[in-house]
Formats: C-alpha cells, sequence, structure tokens
C-alpha cells in the first residue's frame, strides 16, 4: 500500500524547465503548513499514546512502564469485557442492520419514478448529529414512553419495558436508533453503486427473463461488491468510535453495561485518571480501525493513483 | 414489481418519520402542557416560547456564537492549508509527493481516542485548555487530511498547460496559487467547506474534552449538559434545544445533498 508509484517522466519543454526548478525548491513550503499541523496535533499525540498504553500513569506523575499489564487487563477486567463484548455487538449491528435497510432502500428506490422524494425520509436522519439522535431516542425509549405507548395502542408485547435499563438490551436499542440514523447513507452509497452499473448487460438480462429477486441476485448484485465493501468498511470504523449516541441515552450505564470502547477509553482517562488504562484502549481501537480501514482505504487509494 | 415496491417504500418511510414527528409534537408543547402518558398526540403550540427557554437557560446562544466561529473559521483555515498541499503535490510536483499525500492522508485514520489524553495534557500546560484558539486550532488539524485528499484529486484534474502558460506570463508560484488554481477549485472548495463545517458543528468529543466554560463549550456538549440538567422536568425544552441545533445542518444537508453523497464515498464520517 505504500510502495511510492513512480509517474512516467515528464518530459520537460524548455519553457518550464525553470519553473520545475523553482518549483522543486518551493513546494515543500506549500505542503509544510498540512504536514506540519497534522504532525503536531494529530501523529505526536499518537506516538505519546502509544507510549503511555505500556505505562501505569495517573496524568500527574510520571509514567512507570507496566509492560502489558493494561493490554491484559482488557481481556480479564469484567468490566472491560463487557465493553468488549457491547463494542462487537455494535459492529455486528452496524455491518448487517443499516447495511441491510439501505441496500434495501437503495434497490427500491433507484429508477423508481419518485425515487429522490421517497429515500427522503432515511437521509433526514442522517442530517442530524449523533448527540441529537440520542436526544431524540432517549426520549422515545423512556419507561412507558412513545415507543411503549405504540406497543400497547396495537396490542402488542412489551409496552412497559425499560428498554434502556439492562444489557445487552440497552445496548441492542441503541443499535436501533444508529440504525435510524445510518440507513440513509448507506442508501445513498448503494445508489451510486447502482449508479455505476452499465445497462446494456441489465437490459439483456431483462429481455432474457430475469427479473425481481432473481435480476438483483445475479446481475446487481456482484457488481455491487466494490461498493459494498467501502459500505461494509465504513460500518466497522463508525461502529468501533460509537460514542456520541452511548454518551446520551444512557453514559453507559446502568452501571458499565452498555458501555463501549470508546466510551472506557473516555471514562478510563478522564473520569478514573487511568491513563495508561485508556490509552490502552484507545491504541486496540486504533489497531482494529487500522485493520476495517484498509479494506476501503485501498479502494480509495486505489482510485487515488488511478487519478493520479 | 412496483406495485410491491411503493407501499414497502411508505410504510418504511412512515416508520422513519415517526421519530421525527415525536420531536416536532413534543418539542411544541408548553412545559406545564406536557404529559408523559400521551406523547403521540399534539397539544398547543409553544415552540418559540421552548427555543427561547433552551437559548437562556442553557445558555445556549452563547455557545451558539462559540460553534458558529468554529464551524466557520476552523473549515475555511483547513480548506486552505490542504490546497497547498494538493498544489504543491501535484502542480509544483513535489518531491516524493505521494509519500506527502500519504502522511498528511493518514493522519485521519485512526479514532479521536487516540489523540485525546495527550491534546488534553498539552492543552492543560499550554493553555489552550478552554479557550476557543484551542478549539479551532484542532477542529483545522482534524479537517486539514481530508481537504488536502480532496484538493489533491482535483488538481489533478487540471491540464499542466494551465500551470505552464501562468509560469510564461512571469506570476509567481504564490500568485499562481492564489489567483489562479483557488479560484477555479471553488466547488471543492465549497464541497470540502460544508462537510467539515457540518463534522465541527456535530462534534462532541473534542469539545467535551478541552472545553468546560459556556462561552468556549461547542453546542452539542452543551446540548447534553441541557439533557441531563432538564431531563425530567422540561423535557419539550431539551427536544426544542435538540431540534434547534438540529436545523442548520438539516438545511444544509437539504441544500448540499450532492456534496455528502460525494463525501461519503471518499471516506468522511
Amino acid at each position: 500500500m505504500t510502495s511510492t508509484i513512480e509517474r512516467p517522466p515528464v518530459k520537460v519543454r524548455a519553457g518550464s524547465q525553470k519553473s520545475a526548478r523553482t518549483g522543486g525548491r518551493v513546494a515543500p513550503l506549500f505542503g509544510l503548513p498540512a504536514a506540519g499541523v497534522v504532525a503536531l496535533l494529530l501523529y505526536l499525540p499518537f506516538l505519546w499514546t502509544t507510549y503511555v498504553s505500556f505505562t501505569e500513569y495517573d496524568g500527574l506523575a510520571s509514567p512507570v512502564w507496566n509492560g502489558l499489564t493494561n493490554y491484559k487487563a482488557m481481556f480479564s477486567d469484567p468490566d472491560l469485557v463487557g465493553s468488549l463484548v457491547n463494542t462487537l455487538l455494535w459492529v455486528v449491528g452496524m455491518v448487517t442492520l443499516p447495511v441491510a435497510l439501505g441496500l434495501l432502500v437503495a434497490v427500491l428506490t433507484y429508477g423508481h419514478r419518485w425515487g429522490t422524494w421517497l429515500r427522503l425520509p432515511f437521509l433526514l436522519p442522517y442530517a442530524i448529529s449523533g448527540v441529537a439522535v440520542g436526544v431524540i431516542w432517549g426520549f422515545v425509549l423512556q419507561p412507558d414512553g412513545a415507543l411503549g405507548q405504540a406497543l400497547g395502542f396495537f396490542g402488542l408485547p412489551g409496552a412497559h419495558t425499560g428498554w434502556l435499563q439492562a444489557g445487552p438490551g440497552n445496548t441492542l436499542m441503541m443499535i436501533v436508533a444508529v440504525t435510524w440514523q445510518a440507513a440513509g447513507v448507506n442508501a445513498l452509497l448503494f445508489v451510486v453503486g447502482l449508479q455505476s452499473i452499465p445497462n446494456e448487460p441489465l437490459e439483456a438480462a431483462r429481455l432474457d427473463g430475469a427479473e425481481g429477486f432473481k435480476l438483483f441476485r445475479h446481475h446487481l448484485w456482484p457488481q455491487l461488491r466494490p461498493i459494498t465493501t467501502v459500505v461494509i468498511g465504513l460500518s466497522i470504523v463508525g461502529s468501533l468510535k460509537t460514542f456520541d449516541v452511548v454518551w446520551v441515552m444512557t453514559q453507559g450505564g446502568p452501571g458499565t453495561s452498555s458501555e463501549t470502547l470508546a466510551l472506557s477509553m473516555y471514562k478510563e482517562t478522564f473520569v478514573l485518571n487511568d491513563y495508561g488504562q485508556g490509552a490502552a484502549i484507545a491504541l486496540f481501537l486504533s489497531l482494529v480501525t487500522f485493520a476495517a480501514s484498509v479494506l476501503y482505504l485501498r479502494y480509495q487509494l486505489g482510485e487515488a493513483r488511478e487519478q493520479g | 414489481m412496483s406495485r410491491v415496491k411503493t407501499p414497502v417504500l411508505v410504510v418504511l418511510g412512515l416508520i422513519w418519520l415517526a421519530p421525527v414527528y415525536l420531536l416536532l409534537v413534543n418539542a411544541s408543547k408548553p412545559i406545564d402542557g406536557y404529559d408523559a402518558k400521551t406523547v403521540w398526540k399534539p397539544a398547543g403550540f409553544a415552540l418559540f416560547a421552548n427555543f427561547g427557554d433552551a437559548w437562556s437557560k442553557a445558555a445556549l446562544g452563547d455557545t451558539l456564537v462559540a460553534t458558529t466561529l468554529y464551524s466557520v473559521i476552523a473549515p475555511v483555515v483547513a480548506v486552505l492549508i490542504g490546497a497547498a498541499a494538493g498544489y504543491a503535490i501535484v502542480v509544483l510536483k513535489l518531491k516524493r509527493g505521494f509519500g506527502w499525500f500519504v502522511f498528511i492522508f493518514g493522519g485521519t485514520i485512526f479514532p479521536l481516542q487516540m489523540i485525546l489524553m495527550p491534546l488534553f495534557s498539552g492543552y492543560a500546560n499550554s493553555g489552550l485548555y478552554d479557550t476557543r484558539v484551542g478549539m479551532i486550532i484542532v477542529y483545522t488539524a482534524i479537517s486539514v487530511p481530508f481537504s488536502a485528499f480532496v484538493m489533491r484529486n482535483f488538481f489533478t484534474g487540471i491540464a499542466r498547460s494551465v500551470f505552464e502558460a501562468a509560469v510564461v506570463d512571469g506570476g509567481g508560484l504564490f500568485r499562481i496559487f492564489r489567483s489562479i488554481y483557488l479560484p477555479m477549485a471553488g466547488p471543492a472548495l465549497a464541497a470540502i467547506f460544508i462537510l467539515q463545517a457540518t463534522f465541527v458543528w456535530n462534534d462532541l468529543l473534542l469539545g467535551l474534552t478541552l472545553s468546560q466554560s459556556e462561552s468556549v463549550r461547542p453546542i452539542m456538549p452543551a446540548l447534553t449538559g441541557l439533557q441531563s440538567t432538564y431531563g425530567g422536568a422540561a423535557l419539550p425544552t431539551v427536544l426544542a434545544g435538540g431540534l434547534l441545533v438540529s436545523l442548520p445542518t438539516v438545511i444544509l444537508f437539504l441544500a448540499a445533498q450532492r456534496f455528502f453523497s460525494r463525501g461519503l464515498a471518499l471516506g468522511q464520517f
């Protein structure tokens, strides 16, 4: 991924020879602000967090090296293991529910006469911040609140459930809340994917009598693979970072029953002053995020290279 | 086929709109007219009074000014810095340009959690903690990689002859950047600006970590504060607050939908 791609040698014309030389000398000055700001505020903190993750550190005294202790705690401390399991739930939930719904909405609206309008209800929640989503769904999921009243009205069971009051149910309900927010985005991405499928083979398939699910299964789905990779990659990365909605709706509670790793990192560091533990969680999250990012970054950078 | 499609979409769409309906109806109820047992029924219209309450009680007013500053200044600076980097890499053929590009773009692939603690310590030690300048700096830094990514791609699409002609005309490299390349990049700059402004507006984590006073704290942390303070007693106020902070991004989104779909495909958000 990091191998440098050499441009084909550019034939320098007489007129641009001087500029090419001065450009070569001045060019770093234009690149430095970006590289500098990124190095100072993103890479440097990254390195410090990496170091601290192998130490015991409370933010005041000097960090004391303690090897892998913080990492072992992540897999043995019951609260952190619970947080790990919840994060896993989020990943599984987010690569299934919003992706499947997004695909459904995309396929149903694509080519539909009122497609753009029918897609709008799903897109609207995407424009709302995670905090606002948390506020709205915290309200909907109150005990005997909007959802309970709706269930009661239709005579369905569960009207008096305390949706957010015990794990893992609270995590599942918050996944539903984020599905509400994220499905439209995925639909939009799948529509972009559908638009890039050439029309002729589809027409030919239709003439052969393929339609409905069969057309989708054999002719659309295989061609949607690149965009599906991107959607799933983005979903994994997004789910690993889950913080806002949980922070607003349950603060990770009751107890630690709905904590995610992103939230545990924040609590360990800024509430419990266990900087080393927080850093270890952060690094672990980063590694998993990086692995998931490679999925879609390869696609992106591939595209960037083709263009560049 | 369309006979099945439309009803499915309509039913799903209505389910999707239900929370929006609940938000609008209950954010509009007068506080003393709000009854937790009948949230589906509209009752009175006091939306603007509730906006006013959220504005004054939770000091959302102060924080709105600060957040507007952040969401305008940081993306503008980031767009310029990113454009300069793109110009250096593509137009000026910066040596090992692809390496520079990977370095700058790589700044975004790890989660914010990775930089929170050092930023907090660094800000506390340097006096940047709980200052507006500090918030603008961090939001700028976060926005630079994406900006450089888009601008690099954009400048790649511009013919080399444009640069050569400008050099022959005797323009300095900075002037060529400022008066030829930047104006040409208008649409791309606008797209980056809109996406990053939305990101800054919606941020919770950085605001929570790097600020505390009402005049510095961004809007999303302020809203979570409003919720925990007024949670039970004045739900219409909290919901009105939620609606109020969502309006700018919803309007921006509806006005510039295609920018968002493009940004998405590039892996932002």
